[in-house]
């Protein structure tokens, strides 16, 4: 990382840290996913009860009684993921709508952008950070799931799936959410379409009725949802991860991109 | 020694809107140069196309031979900028704000710690250095904002409505600070305040409307009366609103 790439990633870590935000987003993140977690949790135990008590009630425990489907891949971390895919939905445009709104508000991109920095250099620093932010999030939501899986059949290879997919599209929402940022400079335009972009392209599947098969099933594979699921089913694609990559550089291109372009306006 | 500029033919439109209209002037090294103009006149909008913030439509700003449009950072590198009204990180300590815009003017460890020592010391930021810049004073933070613009020693200093907001003491302090920048550093003023401009300037030009309409030396403006006759012979007078 060069000297000025390195003063940038600093700078905006604390520009970030330096806002309530960051803490609310962060607080009410990790305590959403945490009560959920351990909804789903107690919901998984009530209904291994449910069938154990209905076995021991025919006359003796027996484990095989519980159906196969009945698991906590199916009961617990799928649906506990669902939630945590949503919650990166709600919180991180709350996070991203600064990132270069305000700097273009208050005018200090002219201070930046006339020190001989690289509008790339400007855009990278920013995406950094905001990526290690969306880590930082679910580094601490992992916890609960961590502490679980230590304990059930499942195994930590799967966890680990789970969270690189939420990193992927944790990252591939805080790209749309920054190149919007890079649009406008009112924030809460940057928020509006970075919930408005996610909420349409995370499943085309209300469009089939309307469209026609082909182009239905075109749409099908750029959806959002679909990419993620198959991380929460605990298997790594690399076709799912070049989705992601590939919102990952068209957010950054976007954010370069209307960074030169307000030069030539 | 200060850089030579030289603005050729520099147009800039926005849409319809002619903000600057086939601009050529040339400044000296070492000159304390002065841009003055009623609002709208393109002041502004020179020193955004000069320090390589926008793209002339047409023309182009030459600094020392090297072309703003074809090599911005290269110019940028030989010039500090303290924009209109300080933009600075109101959450960034003063000195930790002067660490970072050396940095990322690509200053190195050494060079860094003395060049940011030299800044706090020379614009008297010593007691408030620890401070962060959102809670100092206008004129605090104008004497920030000259600081980073001076950090790597550039020969050229592009400085936009330094004296806005501040009151008559700062005024007369930091008029003072300009005035002793010149022959080290090209000074590049554009103000309002057209004695600011009397008093610091060797040269003043004076647009208005997008146009050049005068270039004066001091003693040009101080024979034929004051820059204030000059400015208000020369500029129009804006119509009044319905």
């Amino acid at each position: 990382m060069t000297q000025r790439l390195w003063a940038l990633f600093r700078k905006e870590l604390r520009t970030l840290f330096a806002s309530p935000i960051a803490y609310v987003v962060l607080t009410a993140f990790v305590a959403l996913s945490g009560i959920y977690f351990f909804q789903h949790l107690l919901a998984y135990n009530r209904l291994l009860f449910v069938f154990q008590s209905e076995a021991i009630s025919g006359g003796g425990f027996d484990a095989g009684t519980i159906p196969l489907q009945v698991n906590s891949l199916n009961e617990l971390f799928i649906p506990a993921s669902n939630d945590l895919s949503l919650f990166l939905l709600a919180v991180l445009p709350l996070v991203t709508m600064r990132v270069f709104a305000e700097e273009r508000a208050q005018g200090t991109d002219e201070l930046l952008l006339t020190t001989s920095l690289r509008p790339w250099e400007l855009a990278l620093a920013k995406h950094l950070t905001t990526y290690l932010f969306v880590f930082l999030m679910l580094a601490v939501s992992a916890i609960y799931p961590a502490a679980v899986v230590a304990k059930s059949r499942l195994g930590m290879e799967h966890l680990l799936a789970l969270y690189v997919g939420h990193l992927g599209y944790g990252m591939a929402v805080a790209a749309i959410g920054l190149a919007c940022s890079s649009l406008t400079q009112s924030q809460i335009v940057a928020a509006v379409l970075a919930y408005a972009i996610p909420f349409v392209i995370i499943d085309f599947t209300w469009l089939q009725p309307v469209l026609s098969e082909g182009l239905a099933d075109i749409l099908s594979q750029l959806a959002l949802q679909a990419h993620f699921d198959s991380f929460a089913r605990g298997v790594i694609e690399l076709r799912r991860g070049l989705y992601f990559g590939g919102m990952i550089v068209l957010g950054y291109t976007v954010s370069v991109g209307s960074l030169e372009f307000a030069r030539a306006r | 020694m200060g850089a030579k500029i030289e603005a050729k033919e520099v147009t800039k439109r926005f849409g319809e809107h002619i903000a600057l209209s086939t601009l050529t002037l040339e400044i000296a090294p070492g000159e304390v140069f002065g841009i003055i103009g009623p609002n709208g006149a393109g002041k502004t909008t020179f020193l955004r196309i000069l320090t390589g913030y926008w793209l002339p439509s047409t023309g182009d700003v030459f600094v020392d031979g090297t072309s703003v449009v074809h090599d911005r950072f290269a110019v940028q590198r030989r010039l500090g900028y303290v924009c209109e009204q300080p933009k600075l990180y109101h959450d960034h300590g003063v000195r930790t704000f002067l660490r970072l815009m050396g940095e990322l003017r690509g200053l190195k460890r050494d060079a860094l710690d003395e060049a940011v020592e030299r800044a706090i010391v020379r614009f008297g930021l010593q007691e408030v250095q620890r401070r962060r810049i959102g809670v100092l004073s206008k004129g605090f933070r104008q004497r920030v904002s000259l600081a980073q613009a001076l950090l790597h020693d550039p020969p050229l200093l592009v400085i936009d409505e330094p004296t806005v907001g501040l009151d008559p003491r700062q005024q007369i302090e930091l008029r003072r600070m300009i005035q002793s920048l010149g022959s080290r550093h090209t000074v590049l003023l554009c103000t309002h305040q057209l004695l600011e401009a009397e008093v610091c300037c060797d040269r003043v030009a004076l647009l208005d409307r997008g146009k050049l309409v005068q270039i004066a030396t001091a003693e040009e403006v101080r024979s034929g009366g004051s820059l204030e006759e000059l400015f208000l012979a020369q500029t129009h007078q804006p119509e009044e609103r319905q």
